[in-house]
This record gives structure tokens, C-alpha cells and sequence, in this order.
């Protein structure tokens, strides 16, 4: 399964990595591809953190701009995941981590079969409300760092109820690196995940940016992938 | 498929081969004090240059896939030989994937794309233009114009991000780069065998491509 982990600069997608790969390796086969703009930061603070052998984690330039190299030109990635996975076969587990980019940035589902956007508290207790494609429709929406909520005049609790409300019942995960069973919920959501994911039952979907729009009925309806979308 | 669509496919920064990453040398030559007001001129040294040794060595690629497959590998000997800088030759080979790619995923029993597969998954740029050109029925001016169309866009989109420019008075280089390209593509699809394929260089280029290879705060791969 191609997991991908999209969200804003800082708010601990490489650090949320690193606690995935150290909290799977033993079970999994993992492998991770790294997106920069600037060459291979984020690959190396995983190599660093010693979560995995280093050849398992490789990092792709993105030409300014991580959301073209996960949404609109996936061939960079699709190319080093296919070299990850004809060197290490078989992988379960391929993590693609988006450069940060912006609230919009989603995975396009010919590179990612599930993804997780990550928020934190310390980017503001509003941006939850302000919503976006990556968080109103990524698989799994990450409000991080909630030990930090009493140093920056975040209502965690407050944050992640926009957070529920923003995603129509979609799941949302309160994280701290320093509350383990926040940690284990994580792991779990993966796990399962992954399941569903072996088993058919897990579909990738398109999280992308599709404005509200309405029909002549005014009537919201489904699409062929299975998501119902809001309606201006 | 008709050649000029196919022409127009290959000259499309949207067809998903990874060239977002690549701003031909463009980055590595302002980042070692090069003017942004000389990219206009930038951009016309690499067509006369670079770019016209890989337009030639994409119609001779186009040739000889038609007419004699097992030619490919010697073709592709010649432009490795006309690449002396190894950043050059691994940057060409990313975006020769991402044709291969293409190429393998769309027109998998194509004999031009049989012949390419027997070079490896990492051919240069040029032959899997030229290959993949073959699968799409272009023909040779057409493969030379949208080789060095591609190029001179190339530079002008990645200008974009790394000079403060308007965006239209980018397009207007492209525009005046014209009649060059015009005149480039006649002589690219002249009779050129793997000797005879240009050598024209660009030492200054291939200098700037090694420096950027250890540089660690980039933004385009090459």
C-alpha cells in the first residue's frame, strides 16, 4: 500500500513518519520516498532518526514545487517507488511524504492509495476551520503536536471538533509524540488500513480539488468513485 | 495517430514525464552569477548547442528505430559520447524514464518501443524522444521543432521560478528564439549517422552542471 502524509511546512509530517516507521518496522516491510524543494532534507532527518536503513529511504526533487510532483506530474515519485519496490520486494508499506505545501495539496490516487494530512496546533486553532480538499477529504486528518496547545493559546479539543465538523464524519486524530496512546491509535489506523487496503475493501480516492458545485435538481449525488461531495 | 498530434503531445510540459524538476542548466548558471537579464540569450546558446545535438540525435534516433532497431544502442553510444557531464547524463536519463514510461505503458508492443526497451529503463532523453516519436508517427522536423520547443520551454518556465520576470515577457523570449529553432530544425533533420551526429558543446553548461550536482540548496534537480 502507498501511504501518503500531505500538510503545511513544520507541522510534523517527517516526525510522524519517523514514529510510523518505528512503530511498524518490525511488522512491515517499509519503504519511504521523500519530496523536497530543497534536495533531500526531510530523507535525511529520517536517516538520521535511524528508523530504517537508509537505502529505504529515498528522496525526489520536486522542481519548486512538491504539489505538482504528488498531484499533477506523479512520475518522479511513481518512478522511485517502482525502484523501491523491484529492490526490496515485497514491500507492504511505501510512505510518500509531500514537501509542505499548502492546505489544497492532496495526493493524486495514482500515486497514493490512502493519505494523511497533518495540521498542528501551533499553525493556529483556526486553520481546521478554514478547511481544504487535503482537510476535508484525506483519509485521515492529524491535529499534531496537542501537547503544545497550552503554549500557544490553542484549544486542542476546540480544533479538533472543527476538524470532525470540516470532515463529515472522516476521521480525525488528536497526536502528541509525547501521549503514547495517541501514538498506538495512529499505528493502529495504518494497520487497519492496510487491512482493508489487502482485503479490496479499502479504495483509494480522489481527495482533489473539486469546487462545490451544483446540479439543475440541486441535489447532491454520487460519483462513480463511491464519494459524495458537497454542494453549493 | 497523426504526427502533428503527436508533435504537439511531446511539446506539452503536462505530459507526465518528471520534466517540472529540470530547468535545463538554467539554475546552475544563475546560481554562479549569471544575469537574469541574460537568459534570453542563455536560452539561444543552449538551442545552438545542447539543444541542437539532442534534436539531431532524436530524428537520428527516430531513423533508425524505423529503419533498423538493433542500430538503437550504437545511436545512443554516440550521444553518450557528446555528454561528457555525468549530471547531464543522469538528468537526461530521468527524463528518458519518464518517456520509457510513456512509451512502454502506452504502445507496449510497438517495435520502436521493443527496440528501446532493449537499451534498459534509463535510456537518454533524445533516443526515448525519438522512440517514443516513432510510436506516435511524427516526422523528423516535426521530432527536431518539438525537441527544441521543449527546450527553450524548459528555460522559460523555470526562469519563472527562479528570476523576477513577467510571465509574458517570457513567452516573448521564446518567441524571439524562432527563427534560431526555425533554422535548427533544418539542419536536424539533415542525414546524420551515429559519426556524423554534432558535437557542438558547451563547456560553460557542462561546467555549471557538475558544480549544481553537490550544491545542497536547490530547487531544480538540474
Amino acid at each position: 500500500m502507498r501511504l501518503g502524509v500531505a500538510g503545511p511546512v513544520g507541522t510534523g509530517k517527517s516526525t510522524l513518519i519517523a514514529t510510523l516507521c518505528r512503530e511498524l518496522a518490525a511488522e512491515l516491510s517499509i519503504a519511504v520516498v521523500t519530496n523536497d524543494i530543497y534536495t533531500d532534507e526531510d530523507a535525511r532527518l529520517l536517516r538520521a532518526a535511524g528508523v530504517l536503513p537508509v537505502e529505504r529511504i529515498h528522496a525526489v526533487e520536486t522542481g519548486a514545487c512538491p504539489h505538482t510532483a504528488i498531484r499533477d506530474d506523479v512520475t518522479p515519485n511513481l518512478l522511485a517507488i517502482e525502484d523501491m519496490e523491484a529492490k526490496f520486494t515485497p514491500l507492504d508499506l511505501v510512505i510518500v511524504e509531500s514537501g509542505g505545501d499548502n492546505l489544497t495539496a492532496t495526493f493524486s490516487p495514482a500515486l497514493a492509495d490512502a493519505q494523511i494530512f497533518c495540521l498542528d496546533v501551533a499553525g493556529g486553532g483556526d486553520v481546521a476551520r478554514k478547511g481544504g480538499p487535503g482537510i476535508e477529504r484525506a483519509d485521515l486528518l492529524v491535529v499534531n503536536k496537542t501537547d503544545l496547545a497550552p503554549h500557544v493559546n490553542v484549544d486542542a479539543e476546540a480544533m479538533v471538533a472543527d476538524a470532525q465538523r470540516a470532515r463529515d464524519g472522516l476521521p480525525v486524530l488528536a497526536l502528541s509524540q509525547r501521549d503514547d496512546a495517541s501514538v498506538q491509535r495512529l499505528a493502529d489506523w495504518v494497520r487497519t488500513t492496510l487491512t482493508g487496503y489487502r482485503a479490496g475493501s479499502h479504495i483509494a480516492r480522489d481527495p482533489g480539488p473539486m469546487a462545490p458545485h451544483s446540479h439543475g435538481d440541486g441535489e447532491p449525488h454520487t460519483h462513480d468513485d463511491g464519494v459524495t461531495h458537497a454542494h453549493a | 495517430m497523426s504526427g502533428e498530434f503527436g508533435a504537439l503531445l511531446l511539446s506539452d510540459a503536462r505530459l507526465p514525464i518528471g520534466g517540472h524538476a529540470y530547468s535545463a542548466g538554467l539554475e546552475p548558471g544563475l546560481l554562479d552569477g549569471m544575469s537574469a537579464t541574460d537568459i534570453p540569450r542563455y536560452l539561444e546558446a543552449r538551442l545552438r548547442t545542447v539543444g541542437f545535438v539532442e534534436a539531431a540525435a532524436a530524428v537520428l534516433a527516430h531513423r533508425t528505430v524505423t529503419r533498423d532497431p538493433d542500430g538503437l544502442g550504437t545511436v545512443h553510444d554516440a550521444l553518450l559520447a557528446r555528454t561528457p557531464s555525468a549530471p547531464a547524463r543522469q538528468v537526461s536519463a530521468m527524463l528518458g524514464r519518464g518517456l520509457y514510461r510513456l512509451g512502454t505503458r502506452l504502445w507496449p508492443d510497438h517495435p520502436a518501443i521493443t527496440a528501446l526497451r532493449g537499451l534498459g529503463n534509463a535510456p537518454q532523453r533524445p533516443v526515448a524522444f525519438g522512440v517514443v516519436a516513432a510510436a506516435m508517427n511524427l516526422d523528423a522536423e516535426h521530432i527536431a521543432r518539438s525537441s527544441l520547443y521543449d527546450d527553450a520551454q524548459t528555460v522559460a518556465s523555470a526562469a519563472l521560478k527562479l528570476a523576477p520576470a513577467d510571465p509574458v515577457d517570457v513567452v516573448g523570449w521564446v518567441l524571439a528564439a524562432e527563427p534560431t529553432i526555425s533554422r535548427l530544425v533544418s539542419e536536424a533533420v539533415a542525414e546524420w549517422t551515429p559519426d556524423t551526429l554534432p558535437s557542438v558543446t558547451a563547456p560553460q553548461i557542462e561546467v555549471w552542471s557538475l558544480d549544481h550536482k553537490h550544491r545542497t540548496r536547490r530547487i531544480f534537480v538540474a
